[in-house]
């Protein structure tokens, strides 16, 4: 079944896979110990998207405590931001598109502290494989 | 002209490319020169026809430098003489494709080497010196570059120049790793130390990234060792998903070799040299005679070459850290890094001091405290497709979290990067390329400068 892009269930179904991973509970068990380690997708309206969608997820030490849709780009609980046009999250998700290559040619960019990012360079790259694991139904 | 001119048709493979193998290119044609007159014959043809040149020595580097696509490759490796070396002497004058090995093992014979030399010994002075030169010596000497009284460059109008860090220091800082922009090295007057018999060597050994960044502080600062050697070493541990994909994975740990040189009958104190380093384990302590030390690495070359991986792609990815950085950078880099593309490869880590360089295009971050870490793989070349963004981004990385690339590996700047490479050296790099090359007929294909627009 494919989740529809954009939704709670969406939100939820990553939140799940994440969990699933050993990959990234492993890659990630540093991840958010003496930082804020929690994420907010940020994909901007383009063609395909009309209107910016906002997914803050939860992560700490290889868990995922919540994934939500948020209405704006300044939730307080945010750690890092990390934001693209959504077609670019799109190759990104579906494996086009190396999330490294994104971020380290400034194609997606990134508000928190850069060089914990880079740190965790392994974790970042274990949550994007979760996130293009989850079936999606993306709009456009 | 009293060197030898091939055509395109008398090129042998070898010449169409280099140590990287990334990069392929057949000259229009080679010049062997026989001494400084020819390559400026040679320069100042070209620069009539409009004809770009390219300059080779060893070759072993892995961009797209040291190789011509259709214009004409100066082949310095037949302009290797080695002037007379007396005992006691402070330099000596070595032509610019002389072997370093050559030079070491003549500078030897008087007791008297380099201050600076590099792990590969068969790399030529020109090459290096364009490159800035760094080895288990630059914690005490800088680059090879800073170890240059002199030199004798073509320029890229044909005129021969002679130039110093005081005489003419505009020119001798944009050759010294220059890559080969503004002029070529005809020879080069190069500083000499006296050097001891023998080599002792500790190897030590470190599981932990920070105990072995204080350590090799320590014996930076300490100032009691004649070389600092060290690497990232993997022991692979099994497979592990790495994007869905399973591949090995490795723990990692820090072998850390300083030196010190003596004279037979006067071993050293060990216990007074170790003392407040901290290693896991303390392997081995080898004595050597200085020239082997000096060759140690051979052994290692030679396997690779045996084993054939010599002949692969070879996209070294070399860079000077900031010294607070380094731990942040081995924990972005070494987990995921697969031991496999280390097969006829290593990871090296190279312990450093900011001031003791002059050179102003051998870019490094600012402080005194720097570590170089270099990952050398050998990639198969039916494998360096897949392997390719992996390294790119690996650049990409180092240098986002300060770093500064060392040029003679493989390097896919855009414009904004090189800027931002040379940062306030840019204009003085363009500046003397105007000067130097004005047709910009040097070494096209890597760095991005701009001469002026050829006339007519």
């Amino acid at each position: 079944m494919a989740y529809r892009f954009g939704t709670a269930e969406y939100a939820k179904a990553l939140c799940d896979e994440i969990n699933r991973s050993s990959e990234y509970r492993n890659a990630a068990s540093k991840w958010g110990v003496g930082f804020n380690g929690n994420l907010l997708f940020a994909f901007e309206a383009d063609a395909a998207l009309p209107k910016a969608l906002y997914l803050l997820l939860r992560l700490k030490e290889g868990h995922c405590d919540g994934a939500d849709f948020v209405p704006g780009p300044s939730h307080p609980d945010t750690g890092f931001t990390l934001r693209a046009p959504f077609q670019l999250w799109r190759d990104v998700l579906e494996r086009r598109t190396l999330a490294a290559t994104a971020i380290l040619t400034g194609k997606m960019k990134i508000e928190g502290d850069k060089v914990t990012l880079l740190k965790h360079a392994g974790s970042s790259r274990s949550l994007i494989h979760c996130t293009a694991s989850v079936p999606t139904e993306f709009p456009g | 002209m009293k060197g030898r001119v091939l055509d395109s048709s008398e090129v042998e493979p070898e010449r169409t490319t280099n140590f990287g193998h990334v990069f392929t290119a057949r000259p229009g044609a080679v010049l062997e020169p026989a001494h400084a007159e020819d390559v400026a014959g040679a320069i100042r043809f070209a620069r009539n026809e409009g004809i770009p040149v390219s300059v080779r020595g060893a070759a072993h580097s892995q961009s797209q430098i040291a190789i011509s696509n259709g214009g004409l490759l100066i082949d310095m490796r037949s302009m290797g003489r080695i002037g007379p070396v007396a005992r006691g002497a402070s330099s000596v004058e070595v032509e610019g494709g002389a072997v370093w090995r050559d030079v070491v093992r003549a500078t030897l014979q008087s007791g008297l080497a380099p201050p600076v030399l590099t792990n590969n010994l068969s790399v030529t002075v020109g090459g290096t010196l364009s490159t800035a030169g760094v080895g288990v010596a630059s914690h005490r000497y800088g680059t090879q570059g800073d170890q240059v009284e002199e030199l004798t460059v073509v320029l890229g109008t044909g005129e021969i120049r002679t130039c110093g860090p005081e005489r003419d220091p505009d020119l001798f800082w944009a050759v010294i790793a220059g890559l080969g922009q503004v002029g070529v090295i005809a020879s080069a007057r190069l500083k000499l130390r006296s050097v001891r018999p023998m080599t002792r060597t500790y190897y030590l050994l470190y599981d932990d990234a920070h105990r072995f960044m204080e350590d090799t502080k320590t014996a930076m600062d300490s100032e009691r060792w004649d070389h600092l050697e060290s690497w990232a070493s993997p022991s692979p541990q099994g497979t592990k998903p790495v994007s869905g994909r399973r591949q090995v994975f490795a723990r990692w740990f820090f072998p850390f070799h300083p030196t010190v040189e003596f004279d037979e009958g006067s071993p050293p104190d060990d216990r007074a040299l170790l003392d407040g380093l901290h290693p896991y384990d303390h392997l081995y302590t080898d004595d050597l005679p200085t020239l082997d030390f000096f060759e140690r690495l051979e052994p290692v070359f030679d396997l690779w070459k045996r084993g054939g991986t010599w002949g692969h792609v070879h996209p070294w990815m070399e860079v000077v850290l900031p010294w607070e950085r380094t731990p942040d950078v081995l924990e972005a880099v070494l987990p995921d890094l697969p031991p496999a593309i280390l097969v006829g490869g290593h990871v090296l880590l190279w312990p450093a001091k900011g001031s003791t360089s002059r050179s102003k295009l051998f870019r490094r971050p600012e402080g005194e405290d720097l570590m170089g870490f270099g990952i050398l793989p050998a990639i198969p070349a039916p494998f360096w497709d897949e392997a390719r963004p992996m390294i790119e981004n690996l650049s990409r990385l180092v240098v986002a979290m300060g770093g500064n690339r060392y040029l003679s590996g493989y390097v896919d700047f855009d414009e904004e990067m090189w800027r931002a490479h040379y940062g306030d050296a840019w204009d003085f790099f363009e500046a003397a390329k105007r000067r130097f090359d004005p047709d910009g007929i040097l070494n096209p294909g890597f760095v991005p400068l701009r001469a002026p627009a050829r006339k007519g």
